[in-house]
């Protein structure tokens, strides 16, 4: 920086002698990227400290496996991040002895290999996406408690599916086309279940079974690893079985009471007693029909939660919706997705979309940079470019260093 | 001249770091690499091991501490700071401190919130009904971990 040397000659002029020398022994681009680096290390610890305090202070906190992280995923993406980490190290190394092909070389690998780790992340995002993890209701379908407002909103679901299906049918038909046999049968797992699960759910709650929608919510989607049960509800679609037989006869009695008490009137041999008796049984007959069908669609919607599925094993509904019904093949696009109940899954999922959104946008800030590079002649005059936008690099492997751990392991 | 020359010796690392061609080199980073897969390897294996479900609180520092161990090897032989002069110290040490603090300030606010809450709030946490425990031995940790997180 300075060439001090040229101006200790002494022109005779007598006057002082000042000395100019750096502030730091380093140049003007790498002192910026320290410093801005200082900021970033500011700003993550900003996200991660943040993150911590409120894992550490929630009540409830999602595991990995309940939001869909696959741990070898990750793994395997920090892996591509320490790759690119050497690669890009190497080529500040071929850059600085003039290697320049070489250290284009590395430089196209430290590319290609973060815009892996980019890959890696969509997918993820994806399948987060797909199950419906967002950070915030409405857009997410994850609700916090196992409260009337789950349930309310597993209904509408349900209703919102058997709507579309019926109209899709409908216009079917009314085409004269053949309605597919798997469109059919959804149909009517939808309808069983609508009334069946939801609204007998509903009825169970208003009437203070809130177990009903914790229950519920197994059905729907493992909780705590606890997915539906079938001892449970094997005694339960007995005793409604038994319930809805018992329905029955209760209707045939009445049935037959009630045209013998019509005889009587139309005899007008009935007494007051009979009229007011009349009205009474006419009014019990108005109700339980509506007893009979909802007591016979918990029973095929119990039938349909115990139809095991292609493991031999009881699934939660989302889990059974995304597979094929025939294959037991896992569906690209789930043909359905119900709300399900997660304690503290909003909360995981801001702080997860957060810092992984902000690493993967300095990944990408990284490759542009990446991408200028490589149509350069990397000679040694380009060693300190290389050198600054490998120290922004590895600043960006540091970051998911702790991630990793923090998100997928904890 | 002889205070100028003097200055330049007592100040040797300033000027000596610039033409420093000894350090690093393929074996070096091969061998950092290494030790990040080996590092990266154990710190999968605490998580994935048993240790996780008897002692959590063991097996969370465990991560961050490898987790630690990784972030040093790249910043000291990666990143050069290894053999960098002093203004390394001046560049990377406040900023650490500013997040460590940052971190800190949060514990006592938003970290430890859930022992304050009424029994009104509590009820409306995101708490599942299957499992009511209370998580209150986890908050004497906040400070172990905001310190490990916050390179």
């Amino acid at each position: 920086m300075t060439d001090g040397d040229g101006h200790h000659d002494d022109h005779g002029h007598g006057h002082i002698q000042l000395e100019y020398q750096p502030a730091l022994p380093l140049n003007n681009g790498k002192l910026c990227m320290w410093l801005f680096l200082s900021t970033e290390i500011m700003f993550f610890a900003a996200l991660i400290g943040t993150y911590i305090v409120i894992r550490f202070g929630a009540p409830s906190w999602p595991t990995p496996q309940e939001m869909h992280l696959s741990e070898p995923v990750g793994a395997f993406n920090t892996f591509v991040l320490i790759c690119s980490s050497v690669t890009v190290v190497l080529a500040l190394e071929a850059a600085k002895m003039g290697h320049a092909s070489r250290a284009r070389m590395f430089i196209i690998v430290t590319f290609l290999l973060g815009s892996l780790f980019l890959g890696v992340k969509a997918y993820e995002y994806r399948s987060k996406f797909s199950h419906g993890i967002y950070p915030q209701l409405p857009r997410s379908l994850m609700y916090e408690k196992p409260d009337v407002y789950y349930a309310a909103a597993v209904h509408k679901s349900l209703q919102t599916a058997q709507e579309e299906l019926t109209s899709q049918v409908q216009a079917l038909e009314a085409d004269g086309q053949e309605v597919p046999a798997n469109m059919q049968q959804r149909l009517s797992t939808v309808t069983a279940l609508t009334t069946g699960l939801a609204r007998w759910t509903e009825e169970e709650a208003a009437f203070g079974n809130t177990e009903a929608i914790v229950q519920l919510a197994s059905i729907v989607n493992p909780v705590h690893g606890q997915g539906p049960q079938e001892t449970p509800l094997r005694a339960e679609k007995e005793a409604m079985e038994t319930r809805q037989k018992d329905l029955e006869a209760q209707q045939k009695e009445l049935l037959a009471e009630q045209t013998a008490l019509q005889q009587k009137v139309a005899d007008e041999t009935a007494t007051e007693e009979d009229a007011t008796r009349l009205q009474k049984v006419a009014a019990e007959l108005l109700v339980i029909p509506e007893q009979i069908s909802l007591a016979s669609s918990r029973v095929k919607a119990l039938d349909f939660l115990l139809n095991p599925g292609a493991s031999g094993e009881l699934m939660g509904l989302n889990e059974r919706f995304s597979k094929d019904e025939k294959t037991g093949e896992k569906l690209a696009r789930p043909w359905l997705i119900l709300p399900i109940m997660i304690p503290g899954a909003n909360m995981w999922a801001a702080t997860y979309f957060l810092m992984t959104g902000f690493h993967a946008v300095h990944v990408l800030v990284g490759l542009i940079i990446f991408a200028v590079a490589i149509p350069m002649t990397l000679d040694k005059t380009r060693a300190n470019f290389l050198e600054n936008s490998g120290l922004y690099w590895h600043f960006v492997d540091l970051v998911w260093i702790f991630l990793f751990p923090l998100l997928y392991l904890f | 001249m002889s205070e100028n020359s003097s200055n330049h010796e007592s100040d040797p690392q300033g000027h000596d770091s610039h033409e420093h061609e000894h350090h690093g080199g393929l074996v070096t980073y091969l061998v950092v690499f290494g030790g990040l897969i080996v590092l990266t390897i154990l710190s999968f294996w605490i998580g994935n091991s048993d240790l996780k479900n008897q002692s959590p609180v063991a097996a969370w520092a465990g991560m961050m501490a490898v987790s630690c161990g990784k972030a040093m090897l790249v910043i000291l032989f990666f990143m050069h700071l290894k053999w960098e002069a002093n203004w390394k110290y001046v560049l990377t040490i406040p900023a650490m401190m500013m997040s460590i603090f940052l971190v800190l300030m949060l514990v006592p606010d938003v970290g430890m919130r859930t022992l304050w809450y009424s029994e009104e709030r509590i009820i409306h946490a995101a708490e599942s009904a299957l499992h009511p425990e209370g998580h209150g031995g986890e908050h004497s940790e906040d400070h172990d971990h905001s310190e490990d997180t916050a390179h």
